[in-house]
């Protein structure tokens, strides 16, 4: 076999290298560059509280994958979501029944905003606690849609649900004898053929978009599937998958 | 000392009658007090389970889990442990823990059966339970594995004692060992039912499960030592040598299991705060320094552990008095200890770490009057069933073959 | 174009005259309900900035607070056309009214914090 001797090898030197091989040389670089940019991006993003984001955005099991996309910058706590939740799903007007909520977040030394109003409701996880923990199955995923349901006859009121919910989106609900939340108005609206949750209907600052991540043309899909604004979720570690993202701007 | 001879069920029925007779108005007393104390409180949680919990209970959206839960968590933390300490005897056959078999086994029974009656005022709609536990089971609850487990382990501690009472000793074995495997499976299910909770640092974790067993046993020698000095004293009679050496043996093993749950707590302590580890730390920190400190200190460690352990330690297993303080002094902080880790738990909310006006703080959580008298419901149920027992039983006395 | 020249023309006289100085406003700040709830307004805030009175009054508000909120065309979209506080939340004279939305939108949490006697806001606004 032939070695070639690096070391004793003249030195051609790049003058006489032809100018189309330089080119070619540099896009390669170029492309190759491009590829790990890309990729570093898209870790950082993955890395950056958006690992569900990007991990599970691969697979949605279900069909439609029903998801919410929150552009927290925009919401103003008028509150019309939580008032057509409400009304919607007949939520009792006592302390603590709600199924959607708006939290009030102070920023007084921020740049550009002296708070913030963050949405939250049951986000749908993949991987729910709350169904997991349910002694009778009265809470479970439902199959096609994958919205978690309640089914409130088996219910027996143990709370664990609650406890397991890592988003404090469960409460007991006196007058049904049940725990009762969030399931993106499936029995009120969108088994009748309505496109969204009454709460996002009622938004007037495009917070809630609501959509199907089973869709690659769906806007939820389309926010989720980026890179140029940050998404993520809350409480990604307690590892339960959430289908409601958050973004800004 | 019992009869050997087959005894006739009129025998037996005048023997309970001649020994209810021969107690004295104090007895008949406590027995009235202990009982109101039970029907006060399933009156009161009848009443909240017909109106309305939220009427009656201080426990709300944040905090779904309050006293009736600790307390519901002590009695089953107490029964198993009564279980596991006295199978050492009659399962296992060290023949020093033999004498307290009997007495332990009924009251396993009796504190199982408290925490069941204080549960069913907890759980808002009980009744489902009993159907869907059955035909809508789901395999991955740990709640649904506890509920399940503890009535396979109260059916077997059930037939045990009646094995013993019938002398018939292997079934006994047999039953008491099915029920300390029923009763371990159960109880870390229990814990599991805190530490499997993947949003809730405070408790997640193998930690709870574990944690849980040990505690029991620790849980299981005071019952047995106060249970069983108030037995003799109640009777007015004077243990025996084997009795005196069985508490002192249960005495040993308090020690060592106080140790063990000191140690526990040590590490949950350091877990919890190097690192300052999120959705722990500010729990660890009002343990240790914060509102909840005193609870912790006085309470957990001093009248739970600290102090038995060196009343424990200073009675060298036979000064009856010292122990049965220490063993009264140890109930009241292992209940509180209870209060605390199912409190601690829920108290920092979990948008926490959000940083929002509405949950940047831990919660806090008072039980109400309704659910105080509930909770002292349970406590009466086994001191009356105790009371009960130890005059149709006979003291529990052992037979000697 | 016209109105936005005027009022930066306006804006720049008050500032360069100091007309601010010695006026005297409502110290509570004003909070529009409608149409949707909790939207603050501070004098101070404003007046703290160097811009006087005849600067919003009555060109773009009346003096009876919460006026405004009573004409139909006292939303968003007219704030971007340079109405109301449009005039000077344009990205020039200060910041875009579709931008910072949380700012004045302080909500239904903002307002029933006011209105049950707080004074937060108020120091919430520096």
């Amino acid at each position: 076999m032939n070695k070639l001797d690096l070391n004793n090898l003249k030195n051609e030197g790049v003058e006489n290298v032809p100018m189309q091989e330089r080119r070619d040389f540099l896009k390669m670089g170029l492309a190759i560059t491009g590829i790990f940019a890309g990729g570093t991006i898209l870790s950082a993003v993955s890395t950056f509280n958006t690992a569900n984001a990007a991990d599970f955005a691969k697979k949605y099991p279900y069909s439609p994958h029903y998801s919410m996309v929150m552009h927290q910058d925009r919401c103003i706590d008028c509150e019309r979501c939580m008032a057509a939740c409400v009304a919607t799903n007949h939520v009792p007007n006592v302390p603590g029944a709600y199924r959607t909520t708006i939290l009030e977040k102070d920023t007084p030394d921020a740049v550009g905003g002296k708070r913030e109003f963050i949405p939250v409701l049951c986000n749908q996880c993949n991987l729910p606690q709350c169904t997991r923990v349910c002694p009778t199955k009265a809470t479970y995923k439902d199959q096609t849609t994958g919205i978690v349901l309640m089914n409130i006859k088996k219910c027996i009121g143990c709370l664990t649900c609650q406890e397991g919910c890592p988003y404090n989106a469960r409460y007991f609900n006196e007058e049904k004898k049940a725990v009762d939340k969030c399931n993106f108005c499936w029995d009120t609206r969108l088994s009748k053929g309505e496109k969204d949750t009454a709460c996002a209907h009622a938004c007037p600052a495009g917070v809630r978009i609501f959509g199907d991540l089973s869709k690659q043309d769906d806007p939820v899909f389309k926010t989720v599937h980026q890179i140029e604004k940050a998404v993520w979720v809350l409480r990604p570690e307690a590892g339960t998958r959430p289908n409601v993202f958050y973004t800004k701007g | 000392m019992a009869n050997h001879s087959a005894p006739t069920l009129n025998g037996l029925v005048s023997g309970v009658v001649d020994r209810l007779k021969s107690a004295g108005i104090g007895y008949y007393l406590l027995l009235l007090i202990t009982l109101s104390l039970v029907l006060a409180a399933a009156g009161l949680g009848l009443l909240a389970m017909i109106r309305g919990h939220e009427h009656y209970y201080n426990v709300y959206r944040e905090i779904p889990w309050g006293v009736l839960i600790s307390t519901y968590v002590f009695f089953v933390v107490t029964s198993t442990g009564l279980c596991l300490v006295s199978s050492i005897g009659h399962v296992f056959g060290v023949q020093d823990f033999m004498p307290i078999a009997k007495r332990s086994v009924f009251l396993s029974i009796a504190t199982i059966l408290s925490g069941f009656f204080v549960i069913a005022f907890e759980i808002k709609i009980p009744w489902r339970m009993a159907i869907y536990n059955v035909i809508s089971p789901n395999l991955t609850s740990n709640i649904w594995w506890m509920g399940t487990l503890y009535g396979v382990y109260l059916a077997f501690m059930f037939a045990e004692y009646i094995f013993l009472l019938m002398n018939k000793h292997t079934p006994a074995v047999v039953c008491g060992f099915s029920g300390s495997v029923a009763g371990i499976a159960a109880h870390s299910n229990l814990g599991a039912v805190f530490g499997l909770l993947m949003g809730r640092a405070y408790w997640q974790g193998p930690y709870m499960p574990i944690y849980f067993i040990a505690s029991a046993m620790m849980t299981g020698c005071a019952v047995i030592i106060m249970f069983h000095i108030l037995g003799y004293k109640l009777n007015g009679e004077k243990m025996g040598p084997d009795m005196e050496r069985a508490l002192e043996v249960t005495t040993k093993v308090g020690i060592l299991l106080i140790c063990v749950i000191l140690f526990f707590t040590t590490w949950k302590l350091v877990a919890g705060s190097a690192g300052q580890p999120n959705g722990a730390y500010p729990v660890v920190m009002s343990e240790v320094a914060g509102h909840h400190a005193f609870n912790f200190w006085f309470f957990e460690v001093l009248i739970g552990m600290v102090g038995p352990l060196v009343l424990f330690i200073l009675s060298r297993g036979r000064n009856l008095n010292i122990m049965l303080l220490a063993s009264i002094s140890m109930i009241i902080g292992i209940f509180v200890m209870r209060f605390n880790l199912v409190f601690l738990g829920q108290s920092i909310p979990v948008y926490y770490d959000l940083g929002v006006n509405e949950y940047n703080h831990l919660l806090s959580y008072s039980p109400s009057i309704y659910e105080m008298i509930i909770a002292a419901g349970g406590f009466g149920m086994t001191a009356f069933f105790f009371l009960l027992g130890e005059k149709v039983f006979d003291g529990h006395k052992v037979e000697h073959h | 174009m016209t109105i936005r020249l005027i009022t930066t023309v306006t804006a720049l006289l008050a500032l360069v005259t100091g007309l601010a100085s010695a006026a005297s406003y409502p110290e509570a700040p004003i909070v529009f309900d409608k149409p949707v709830t909790g939207v603050i307004f501070s004098h101070k805030v404003h007046m703290d900035k160097g811009l006087s009175c005849e600067m919003c009054h009555n060109r773009l508000f009346e003096m009876q607070a919460k006026k405004a909120q009573g004409n139909a065309d006292f939303v968003m979209e007219s704030l971007y056309q340079g109405k109301y506080c449009g005039a000077c939340h344009n990205g020039s004279l200060a910041f875009a009214a579709n931008t910072r939305c949380a700012t004045c939108h302080i909500g239904v949490k903002g307002a029933k914090r006011l209105s049950d006697g707080g004074t937060q806001e108020e120091t919430h606004e520096h």
